[in-house]
């Protein structure tokens, strides 16, 4: 047990290794946000406002490009609001005027009033550049193991000590 | 090499990639399926209120009121990877200074889900299962209003029927503006251009 660490050569390659993987996510996290042109192309439902088509824990695919044509009506539309951290999921119902300051406004298809309660105080509609990307592809439950880790956060620690003993302990 | 973690850690790499490869071939099998919904939409009566946007606020708005009839069907768009089928109708407007059709708002939707999706939540009348659409002269889901809070005397509104096919794994798609592959445009869908009237005048008032 703990060969490794007799042996330095073995644990600086485990260790690269381990960087190794570690860039590689980030490095395709990061592609993937450039081509998408959004600072989260891939994101995990977390309420139940668009039920049925989105439940808790599905991996929604973002794309923030208009090279054909502007966001419009009926897009399913991933945006953020002044003073809340959270990204909101919902559907895109009202459109007045083009370009960046055409107001918009969201609703969940659950929900039975449309988004102006979570908007920021005094604010009536969001614009494009509240706008983080549309859903273009969609993935079910993928995403559930996120949703877990902040729900119970010793979860974190647990998988962080099990996969410390294999890095510590796998001989090869 | 043959350790127990190295073998798990390789039946559970196989299994996701086989997961994945599965996922991608239904989401690529949505192609092979024929498209041919058609929908017809015509406004109704059509009627202006004021209102106020909420029970606080002060200001008062103008609230257009559209009855429309619609008759639709988009069996065609259910295959077996799809979830449910978002329709819905929206009003276009232009502006004042461009004849651009540069406002919309939806006015009434609905979700069908797929048959057998039912165990899900928000399951339609029995009448509409199978994705056909018949409506006579229904009220609008939502009054619309317009951020100047005028919509009296609009000329040139337009009605559109739209739809977004949310599938159990893969790509959304919505009503397609080319005819792409077995995915044929939707026939039809577009009302005839209508005028917002003003807003009726009390002929009677009303007693308190």
């Amino acid at each position: 047990m703990l060969s490794t660490l007799q042996n330095p050569r073995q644990a600086a390659a485990q260790l690269l290794n381990f960087g190794l993987i570690l860039s590689t996510a980030f490095m395709m996290w990061k592609g993937l946000s450039v081509l998408a042109d959004s600072p989260s192309p891939i994101v995990v439902v977390l309420s139940g406002s668009m039920e049925p088509a989105f439940q808790r824990g599905d991996l929604l695919f973002l794309w923030n490009r208009n090279f054909f044509e502007e966001t419009k009506v009926g897009e399913i539309v991933v945006y953020n609001v002044k003073g809340k951290d959270i990204p909101i999921v919902h559907r895109l119902v009202r459109k007045f005027g083009v370009g960046d300051d055409a107001k918009l406004l969201t609703k969940g298809d659950n929900n039975v009033a449309d988004d102006t309660e979570l908007y920021a105080r005094g604010q009536d509609y969001i614009e494009r550049k509240d706008i983080i990307g549309s859903v273009v592809a969609y993935i079910p439950f993928v995403g559930y193991v996120t949703i877990l880790l902040s729900e119970h956060p010793w979860l974190k620690t647990v998988m962080l000590g099990i996969m410390g003993l294999v890095v510590v302990l796998q001989r090869e | 090499m043959h350790s127990t973690i190295v073998r798990g850690q390789n039946v559970f790499g196989f299994f996701t990639t086989v997961c994945f490869a599965v996922a991608a071939l239904i989401a690529a099998s949505d192609l092979l399926a024929p498209r041919t919904p058609r929908a017809t939409v015509a406004a109704n009566a059509v009627q202006v209120v004021k209102g106020r946007p909420h029970y606080y606020s002060t200001k008062k708005e103008e609230y257009a009121i559209i009855r429309f009839t619609m008759n639709a069907d988009f069996s065609s768009l259910f295959t077996w990877n799809t979830k449910q089928v978002f329709v819905y109708v929206s009003a276009s407007w232009p502006n004042s200074t461009s004849s651009e059709l540069t406002n919309e708002a939806v006015i009434w939707d609905t979700i069908i889900t797929n048959p057998s999706a039912d165990h899900l939540q928000n399951i339609g009348p029995a009448a509409m299962k199978k994705g056909r659409i018949d409506l006579k002269n229904v009220k609008p889901k939502y009054q619309i209003t317009a951020p100047s809070g005028k919509l009296q005397e609009t000329d040139d509104v337009v009605l559109k029927v739209h739809y977004n096919v949310q599938p159990w794994v893969g790509i959304l798609t919505w009503t397609p503006q080319i005819e792409f592959g077995k995915w044929k445009k939707l026939k039809g869908g577009m009302s005839k251009a209508f005028k917002i009237p003003a807003i009726k005048k009390k002929d009677t008032p009303k007693k308190a």
